[in-house]
């Protein structure tokens, strides 16, 4: 193990470009929100705000006329409401994934993404909480669904997957937003310090909550950075695991399967990676941001989703193995359907874009390959839709009593509203680009040889103060 | 009730007397709220239709309630009617016809707004059972296109105006040479009255009948056989240590247990034929002949397919075979000219006929051939021989004498009267929308000089008439009723006309100038001829109170058989070789001739058979469809994994009478080369449930080819049409053939022969065995005592931490045992259901889209004939049945995943529903492996109007958009019980004795109307119980039982009893 030595010692190449200096960084960054915002962020601003809008007008047609304009009936019940849920839930995952698991374990080149990342993942769970709010029959109502005392001393059924999620999809966006915020505190603070006016002095100021970069500051910064990582790490296993709980323990067939938690982790962090490598190849062109995301990074990124898509490829082939183990009739049915019945169509684009696409990344050339990694990533991010809408339609669509089966197809509202929901989280992140330091300029600036106690100078000498190589990691000596 | 029409019987001044309309005009001049003004016509009320209507007003106002609204005021009763208890409902007896029959009902009347039909179990045609339509009758009433103003072309007019007018035509018309009325045919004793008064005031007018479907064919082929009309009575069931009184029955094209006149009276005897408790009972074995598979081709144990103009034929070969058997006595003429028929037969038949007749022939006096309407009158003569030599006569079939019933001329008479005739009366029916259309009827309209249609709507008809007048319901109006073996029943209204219509027979009989032709005079007086004067105020008392008139009862006769008679008309009437194409006219299951084309329940009442709602379309077999090149067999392999089975492509059919485009539908198991038509449908003033719904076939129906017509042409047109079903052409079993190989075995609806239930009596635990897996949790226990939140005996806020009181009685344990065996996928129970809660509809698209409401529904599947057999057989698959609802589950799944608990158990182990708490996830919905949930995806109720809304259950919450339902057991029918039960509770001391509900008491709305009795509902924990009793027979079962929910609803397997010779 050598996470103690120098960069150059490793043969690892920087993190940032060679000779970037710090206040590169911080002009890199900060100046994104001090220039003015190119064209093509105004357009593309436009494009996302009117699409906004027109998910608005839905909605309130919506609740105006009840969620019989979609396309769900009976048997299928939950559609694409649910299928846009978990997507965007899972789409949200990459974020705390970058941003906590990576910092615990020390992936120095995170700090190029995680803010980035993070920002993302609200956004998403934000697209993501809307769903089931508005799929709900009565949403006037869903309060019944939180434990409030109240004087009929009727609580909500803790037994039900459903309430479940309500607290661990909260309970994750809670600490998603607070671990964002925290790791925001010094960038505002540098914002505020370059601010030309009065209002964005004191707007920044008012965020950056009194920094002043004390040693104090910055100690406490570092512990509730490390206490919440510890925190939100468990929360990227369980809150996919919970929204899998949905269908898992259900019984229906081709829900009810245990595969289900890890399987949809898995595919939460695939997809993740796949949205964060879409929108970073954006900035990054846009921003002209190649000195802080580097290739390497982005290599990194595609060797995470080449691991989870293999992972995803193997629970589809796993569930068609229990389906046949079990012997249980209705399950083979079920997965046997999936992949030859009504919608084959669907079932095979998942496995296409899910499954195959992942697999070019074993070529290097394609993994540090740009053109080829954002198509790919757009693809994943479509295949990973369509697992979502696989499992949930064509589980249900055909269960045990050929009696009540029926298909589903949907209607121009599904469409506005998915569509509407991309709106929604684009036109958040625009908003992110713009104003927000959208790197993490102060970690950046760890990673940086600069930052290297040993930057200048050649002696090997192990400083036991030193907090970075802290650890008595020497045997190899 | 109007009064503006009477000539008042009691008059004040001469001003009165010499103009009655003055009185109606003073009134309006008063001063203060004309109630008259509320009412549709303007007509003043009585003070009864006033607490009548203030009543009924005051329940739509309270079930305001159900919708948020601005409070409204309620105007409590001044005077307090008689027995009326707001809250507490009344029932009251009447009757009416269906199908040409009289059937007793018992409605259901909260403050005085009738709300609920039911059968009345005293009468004899019916025994409390109901079908779908009459189930639906009641939504008729609240139907407010339905017409309330008399019109005289196209202005308004009012009944005092027609009645002046007819005064003096009546006087023009003389003796009656220029007058002609035409009817539908009638079963009603006060119509005969009228009828025969008619004649006596205009000895020359003539009445002519027309029903597009009746029983004429029946009549005349008893009358040729008897020499006089006779209503043959059937007596299926009446098991006893023999087994039932039919043991083999014949069924020729006769739809005997769904639409034959009588059918009630038959479905429940065939039921108690096949009610198999145990596996040495005897069973009634079913074969039928037929084209259309219909309600009792799916539950006959053989059927053989073949074109309607083959009956004829057929049941020559059965007739000459059983001249030979030994102890059939033919008699000599008959059996002369039938001989050889059962020779050189079609390919299928030798078999099938000589097996047939033997077990006719082995079962005699136990047997039964019956004949449908379709076949003509020789045909019905033939099978009314064989019953006679059989020895049935008196024993499974009594022959009724038919009164005379003034049916001797019919619309074809009429319509060649009808150029230069002065005045022509149509009271009811809808002659221009469903008469023979080689007759032009409609054309010949136009040559009458005035025309007055009588009629409940607005409807194709009455566009084309003169005077228009509405007709009230049957349950606004009097009437009496005589069913086939002559039992009378009185029709009592149980609200005045909200519409303000008058009763046929009134309009009849005041024509013919009887003076108290009011309907309540009119059957009053009638009813003094029949039950004569003495005594007559008890007697006429007695028969409203309990729906049928004691008298005498009608004898059954054992007429002589004109041999010649017989054999010269089967000889005259040479059996009809095959001639191409045929076209079956058959009435719908849903709005049969038309006359229900309105209803929105029935229209969205899946047909049993084809399970198509809201229209209808040509049936036709699979390899008609092949020939036709509407299908390939590339198709027939498709149908194993998609949901739709292709259909609806239109054809073109042309018959003698015109041609017409009709969307195609395959089914299994209908003959080749026949094409079924369902008549009923494409009206154009029905209203707006019933506008443009289907085709109208009655273009193509010509009165030579009432029921069937032959040397039919059928084209595809090209193009096709959306048609609805709400399930497809699934089989059970679901094969894959690609790519792998396998069958998928569905248990669902359990079924086995007779034989194989005598080996295994608990088959159906063999194919779906209650796991032995042990519970997650603590099960409840049912024979505990009851909870005591229910004795509320305790202060205790948390009714499970209150103690049950010592020595307390075991709870109740609500169930429902489905017997598949006697259920025949009649669909009363869905309508039953949809009455009794307030259910929905939801239109043709909703339904597509498979958002239906209906909490009973009956899944229909087709089983191969070959058990576990791979080959597909698509032409005789047997039917299997089954009713599905809420099972009730004691491990529901749908509990448990309800994240507001808006869906828990009760006590008493039903699943219950809480409306208010639900927030519409539907996760419930999805985790049902039953589905029978069903949820609000839109408001379906919408702004009801004021008179619709009069048709709701006030037990039963109308549920908003974006909630959940399903079937609750009829919850608030056991509630109501536990109301009554409590109300005899005795305190006596510390002692408080309850009286418990006895298992009789409650009825789920379905169980109520089933006509084969195949639903029970009562307590499992009371042992004496029938529930009980057949929830432990030996081939219960619980669906899909392997699941682990553990269903409080027990199937009961499903017996077939074919006859081994031929299996």
């Amino acid at each position: 193990m050598g996470w103690n030595k120098p960069i150059h010692d490793l043969n690892e190449r920087h993190l940032v470009s060679e000779g970037t200096s710090f206040s590169e960084v911080t002009d890199i960054v900060a100046g994104v929100t001090e220039r003015k915002a190119p064209r093509l962020w105004w357009i593309l601003f436009a494009i996302s705000t009117s699409t906004t809008g027109v998910l608005g007008a839905t909605i309130g047609y919506l609740l105006w006329t009840g969620v019989g304009i979609w396309g769900n009936n009976s048997p299928v019940a939950w559609a694409w409401d649910i299928t846009n849920f978990v997507w965007w839930i899972g789409i949200g995952h990459a974020g705390t994934l970058i941003s906590a698991v990576l910092y615990l374990f020390r992936q120095y080149w995170r700090t190029a993404i995680n803010r980035f990342s993070e920002a993302m993942t609200i956004f998403a769970v934000i697209c993501a909480l809307m769903f089931p709010t508005i799929h709900a029959g009565r949403p006037w109502f869903l309060y019944f669904s939180l434990p409030i005392p109240n004087q009929m001393n009727m609580w909500p059924n803790f037994k039900s997957p459903l309430l479940w999620d309500v607290f661990a999809v909260s309970t994750y966006f809670t600490v998603s937003l607070l671990f964002w915020y925290v790791g925001l505190v010094p960038d505002f603070a540098t914002l505020r310090d370059r601010a030309k006016n009065k209002i964005r002095k004191w707007i920044y100021g008012f965020a950056a909550l009194g920094w002043r970069g004390s040693n104090r500051h910055w100690s406490n910064y570092e512990r509730s950075y490390l206490i919440l990582a510890a925190l939100s790490t468990p929360l990227v296993l369980s809150v996919h695991s919970v929204v899998s709980f949905d269908f898992a323990t259900s019984v229906e067939p081709g829900w009810h399967t245990t595969i289900f938690p890890p399987y949809f982790v898995a595919g939460a962090v695939f997809s993740g990676f796949a949205m964060v490598m879409t929108l970073l190849l954006i900035a990054r062109t846009v921003y002209g941001l190649h000195d802080v995301v580097r290739i390497k990074h982005l290599e990194l990124m595609n060797k995470i989703m080449l691991t989870t898509g293999s992972i995803v490829g193997y629970a589809y082939a796993m569930e068609f193995f229990i389906a046949w183990y079990s012997g249980n009739p209705y399950e083979r049915f079920v997965f046997i359907n999936r992949a030859m019945g009504d919608y084959w169509w669907a079932y095979w684009s998942m496995i296409t874009c899910n499954v195959i696409s992942p697999q070019f990344f074993w070529f290097k050339k394609m993994r540090t390959s740009i053109p080829a990694m954002f198509a790919i990533s757009i693809v994943i991010n479509i295949g990973m839709w369509f697992e979502r809408f696989v499992i949930i339609v064509t589980s249900l669509h055909h269960d045990y009593l050929p009696s009540a089966w029926g298909n589903f197809s949907p209607t121009l509202f599904d469409i506005l509203i998915f569509a509407g929901s991309l709106g929604l989280f684009f036109t958040a992140f625009l908003l992110f680009l713009r104003w927000f330091p959208m790197i993490a300029i102060a970690e950046v600036k760890m990673v940086m040889p600069q930052a290297d106690p040993h930057w200048g100078h050649d002696d090997h000498h192990v400083d036991q103060d030193d907090v970075m190589t802290a650890e008595p990691a020497l045997a190899e000596e | 009730m109007s009064n503006q029409d009477t000539r008042p019987a009691i008059w004040r001044s001469i001003a009165e007397k010499v103009d009655p309309r003055r009185r109606d005009r003073l009134a309006q001049q008063e001063t203060g709220i004309q109630v008259g003004s509320l009412l549709p016509e303007n007509s003043l009320v009585n003070r009864r239709t006033f607490l009548t209507v203030t009543g009924a007003s005051a329940a739509a106002v309270g079930l305001n309630g159900c919708i948020r609204r601005p409070s409204e005021n309620i105007l409590p009763y001044t005077v307090q009617p008689e027995y009326a208890h707001p809250g507490v409902p009344l029932h009251f007896a009447t009757s009416t016809t269906h199908r040409g029959e009289a059937v007793g009902l018992l409605v259901e009347s909260h403050e005085g707004r009738p709300t609920k039909i039911e059968g009345n179990p005293q009468h004899p045609a019916n025994r409390g059972r109901t079908d779908a339509q009459l189930q639906a009758r009641i939504l008729d009433l609240y139907d407010n296109e339905r017409s309330g103003r008399v019109r005289q072309g196209e202005t308004e007019s009012t009944w005092a105006e027609f009645d002046a007018w007819w005064r003096e035509k009546a006087g023009e018309l003389g003796d009656g040479a220029g007058l002609r009325v035409l009817m539908p045919s009638s079963d009603s004793p006060s119509v005969d009255r009228a009828c025969q008064a008619f004649s006596t005031r205009f000895p020359e007018a003539v009445i002519h009948t027309w029903s597009p479907i009746s029983d004429e064919n029946g009549r005349s082929g008893t009358s040729l056989a008897f020499g006089a009309p006779h209503a043959p009575w059937y007596q299926l069931g009446g098991s006893s240590a023999a087994g039932p009184r039919a043991k083999a029955i014949l069924a020729i094209d006769c739809d005997f247990l769904a639409g034959e006149r009588g059918f009630l009276n038959n479905a429940r005897g065939f039921a108690e034929g096949r009610a198999v408790r145990s596996p040495d009972v005897q069973m009634n074995r079913l074969y039928v002949a037929e084209s259309t598979l219909s309600v009792t081709g799916m539950n006959a144990d053989h059927r053989l397919r073949i074109s309607p103009s083959q009956a004829d034929r057929f049941l020559r070969a059965v007739a000459a075979q059983l001249a030979g058997s030994d102890g059939v006595r033919i008699p000599p003429s008959t059996a002369a000219a039938v001989s050889g028929a059962n020779e050189e037969l079609p390919e299928g038949w030798q078999s099938w006929v000589e097996h047939c007749a033997a077990d006719l022939a082995a079962n005699r006096g136990r047997s039964l051939v019956c004949v449908g309407w379709r076949q003509p009158a020789h045909v019905h003569a033939l099978a009314h021989a064989l019953n006679v030599a059989l020895g049935n006569v008196g024993t499974t079939v009594q022959y009724f004498p038919e009164p005379d019933r003034f049916e001797r001329h019919g619309i074809g008479e009429l319509v060649e009267a009808m150029s230069g005739l002065d005045t022509l009366l149509i009271l009811g029916g809808n002659p221009v929308y469903d008469a023979p259309s080689d007759l032009g009827f409609t054309e010949a309209l136009s040559g009458v000089g005035t025309t007055v249609h009588l009629a409940s709507h607005l409807n194709e008809t009455s566009a084309e008439c003169g005077w228009h007048l509405p007709m009230a319901h049957e349950l606004e109006s009097w009437g009496d009723h005589r069913s086939m073996n002559g039992a009378i029943s009185i029709q009592q209204p149980l609200i005045a006309p909200l519409r303000g219509g008058r009763a046929s027979h009134e309009l009849l009989a005041m024509v013919a100038g009887i003076r108290a032709w009011r309907g309540y005079n009119l059957v009053r007086n009638t009813m003094r001829e029949r039950l004569g004067v003495g005594r007559f105020e008890r007697r006429w008392r007695a028969a409203l109170h309990s729906g049928i008139v004691q008298v005498p009862p009608a004898r059954p006769r054992t007429p002589g058989l004109r041999d010649a008679d017989v054999a010269a008309a089967l000889t005259d009437n040479a059996a009809p070789a095959p001639n191409g194409w045929e076209v079956v006219f058959a009435p719908s299951y849903q709005t049969w001739d038309g006359s229900e084309g309105n209803n929105p329940w029935l229209q969205e009442m899946p047909d049993p058979v084809t399970k198509l709602v809201w229209g209808n379309a040509a049936q036709l077999s699979v390899a008609s469809a092949m020939s036709l090149g509407l299908i390939t067999e590339a198709d027939l392999h498709r149908e194993e994994y998609e949901g739709a089975f292709p259909s609806g492509w239109l054809l073109n059919v042309t018959t003698e009478a015109g041609t017409l485009s009709i969307p195609a539908l395959v089914v299994p198991s209908h003959a080749d080369e026949v094409l079924t038509l369902p008549l009923g449908f494409g009206r154009t003033k029905a209203g707006e449930h019933g506008n443009g719904v289907g085709v109208d076939v009655y273009p193509i129906r010509s009165s030579t080819t009432l029921g069937f017509a032959s040397g039919v042409e059928v084209r595809p047109a090209g193009g096709r049409e959306v048609i609805v079903q709400t399930q497809d052409h699934h089989s059970m079993t679901a094969t894959v053939t690609w790519p792998v190989d396998f069958v998928v075995d569905r248990p669902l609806a359990i079924d086995a022969t007779l034989e194989e239930y005598r080996e295994t009596p608990n088959f159906a635990q063999f194919r779906e065995p209650t796991p032995s897996l042990s519970p997650l949790w603590t099960q409840v226990d049912y024979s505990a005592p009851r909870d005591p939140a229910m004795g509320g005996v305790s202060y205790e806020p948390f009714p499970e931490r209150r103690p049950p009181r010592e020595g307390a009685p075991a709870r109740y344990k609500w169930g429902m045992v489905l017997d598949l065996t006697t259920c025949t996928g009649c669909s009363a129970c869905v309508i039953a259901c949809q009455a009794e809660n307030n259910i929905a509809f939801v239109g043709k698209m909703e339904v597509a889209l498979g958002r239906e409401m209906h909490w009973m529904r009956l899944d229909r599947y087709f089983v191969d004939a070959q058990h576990g057999g791979h080959e597909s057989n698509l032409d005789d698959a047997l039917v299997a049945l089954q009713p599905v609802g809420c099972q009730h589950c004691e491990e529901a799944p749908c509990e448990n995943v309800c994240p507001v608990a808006a869906t828990t158990h009760s006590a008493e182990g039903l699943n219950d529903m809480a409306y208010n708490r639900c927030i519409g996830t539907r996760y419930c919905q999805n985790n049902c492996p039953y589905k029978v949930r069903r949820f609000n995806f839109l408001d379906w109720h919408g702004e009801v109007a004021d008179m619709k809304r009069m048709v709701f259950n006030p037990n039963v919450t109308v549920r908003m958009r974006g909630v959940m339902e399903k079937c609750s057991y009829c919850v608030q029918r056991i509630q109501y019980a536990r109301i009554q039960a409590r109300l005899d509770t005795t305190v006596d001391g510390e002692e408080i004795n309850e009286r418990r509900i006895h298992s009789d008491e409650v009825q789920s709305a379905c169980a109520q109307a089933c006509p084969s009795g195949a639903i029970t509902f009562g307590d499992l924990n009371d042992t004496s119980s029938e529930v009980h009793r057949m929830a432990h027979l030996d081939r219960q079962y619980s669906l899909l039982a392997s699941i682990g929910t553990q269903p409080r609803t027990v199937y009961l397997g499903k017996i077939r009893n074919p006859n081994p010779e031929m299996v």
